[in-house]
């Protein structure tokens, strides 16, 4: 692909990240002021399993895990691939960087769906 | 109280020696020379090759700045050994070292090859699509004043190869194009007489292409003809954003091609006025 795309796709997500970092912000560490509840309320247990039934939330969160993954991953191989390598160890890299994104927003997807699955004392 | 940068003086001379044939590590030799004011570097390193070091190599050539030939890292800056005045450095001690980012092939002489080989390939040169218009021009390509001015300072490139010897990506990624191709990728692209961008594609929108420039500004400092190539990167980035949403160079942009007999008569409209003498 391009790198051109690779890089523009970089900088796009920026955006999308700050938003949705800000909802995260709000509904974890802003509870007091955006929900009126405590933070110890917001983050206990059964209350990150009300919020995860919310269809919104699981779209959200989604979206925030691949453009957060998408961002930090694309830097990380540009850190890595700036030291002396060929260009088969390159690519290798390249792969790899690709293959933990997928393996980390596979897990982070199961377990979102997994909070909006879930049924207390079910 | 004497000025620094003007009284001529006795200044030691550190240069940094380097025979393959014979060392194994490069070494650094001291010579003392007598500068007067408006003397070189250039001419300090004759001097001392007459006088002192007749083994002493260098390369240059036109001592105007004009073939970028003498590059060499003067008091750990990347300079032009011919442009450079040895007491407007304003110390005792001059250290002069082969260009940083390069191989050494003798004493101050660097292996140029990767700035020549980059800068091929991202193909330096006018790129037009129509081969019949190529090998027998029916006319002269028009060029607006604005438009030239879109890529001009980038023509001044005198591919002397300081900027990549000052480039902070470049040292640690040497598989990155650098400041001089990128800014000739641009000059080219950005001329209305280029249809090349796809052409060139496969050169530069790599990973070591101008996404790896760290912005450093350092190749635009060092430049002795006053060319920007961080700006040039730049401007090569949008070129290639725009042009990778269906927003790149039109065909209607391209430069319209005069008539041979249009340009015989503009030239006759601009002829000079006849002899007087």
């Amino acid at each position: 692909m391009r790198e051109t795309r690779l890089w523009s796709w970089h900088l796009l997500v920026i955006p999308i990240i700050i938003v949705l970092l800000g909802l995260h912000f709000a509904v974890m560490h802003y509870a007091p002021v955006f929900y009126g509840i405590s933070v110890e309320k917001a983050r206990e247990f059964e209350t990150m399993i009300e919020r995860g039934k919310s269809v919104t939330q699981l779209v959200l969160y989604i979206l925030l895990l691949a453009a957060a993954l998408y961002h930090g991953l694309y830097g990380l191989r540009g850190i890595i691939r700036e030291l002396p390598m060929s260009p088969a160890l390159g690519k290798i890299v390249d792969y790899s960087v690709i293959g933990l994104g997928l393996f980390i927003f596979a897990f982070g997807t199961y377990v979102t769906w997994w909070t909006y699955s879930f049924k207390i004392g079910g | 109280m004497s000025d620094k940068t003007t009284t001529p003086r006795e200044i030691t001379f550190r240069v940094r020696r380097f025979d393959p044939d014979l060392d194994s590590a490069p070494h650094w030799s001291e010579y003392r020379l007598h500068v007067h004011d408006g003397m070189t570097v250039l001419e300090a390193l004759h001097q001392l090759k007459a006088q002192q070091e007749p083994t002493l190599s260098w390369r240059s050539s036109c001592r105007m700045g004009v073939c970028g030939s003498c590059g060499m890292f003067i008091n750990d800056l990347p300079q032009l050994a011919c442009q450079t005045q040895v007491l407007h450095l304003g110390t005792d001690v001059v250290s002069i070292a082969p260009l940083p980012n390069y191989d050494n092939v003798k004493d101050l002489v660097p292996d140029l090859a990767p700035l020549i080989e980059k800068h091929a390939a991202v193909k330096p040169y006018i790129i037009y699509l129509d081969q019949i218009e190529i090998d027998e021009p029916s006319g002269e390509f028009l060029q607006t004043p604005d438009q030239r001015e879109e890529f001009s300072q980038f023509t001044h490139c005198i591919k002397c190869g300081l900027c990549l010897a000052a480039c902070p990506t470049v040292a640690t990624d040497p598989l990155f194009l650098g400041p001089q191709a990128l800014a000739q990728a641009y000059r080219y692209t950005a001329d209305n007489r280029d249809c090349g961008m796809k052409e060139r594609l496969s050169a530069i929108d790599i990973f070591h292409g101008p996404y790896q420039c760290h912005l450093a500004g350092a190749c635009s400092q060092a430049c002795p003809k006053g060319v920007d190539p961080a700006f040039g990167i730049q401007l090569l980035k949008r070129a290639l954003v725009l042009d990778s949403i269906g927003f790149g160079k039109k065909k209607s942009s391209v430069a319209k091609i005069m008539p041979l007999a249009d340009v015989v008569k503009q030239l006759e409209e601009f002829a000079p006025p006849p002899r007087t003498v």
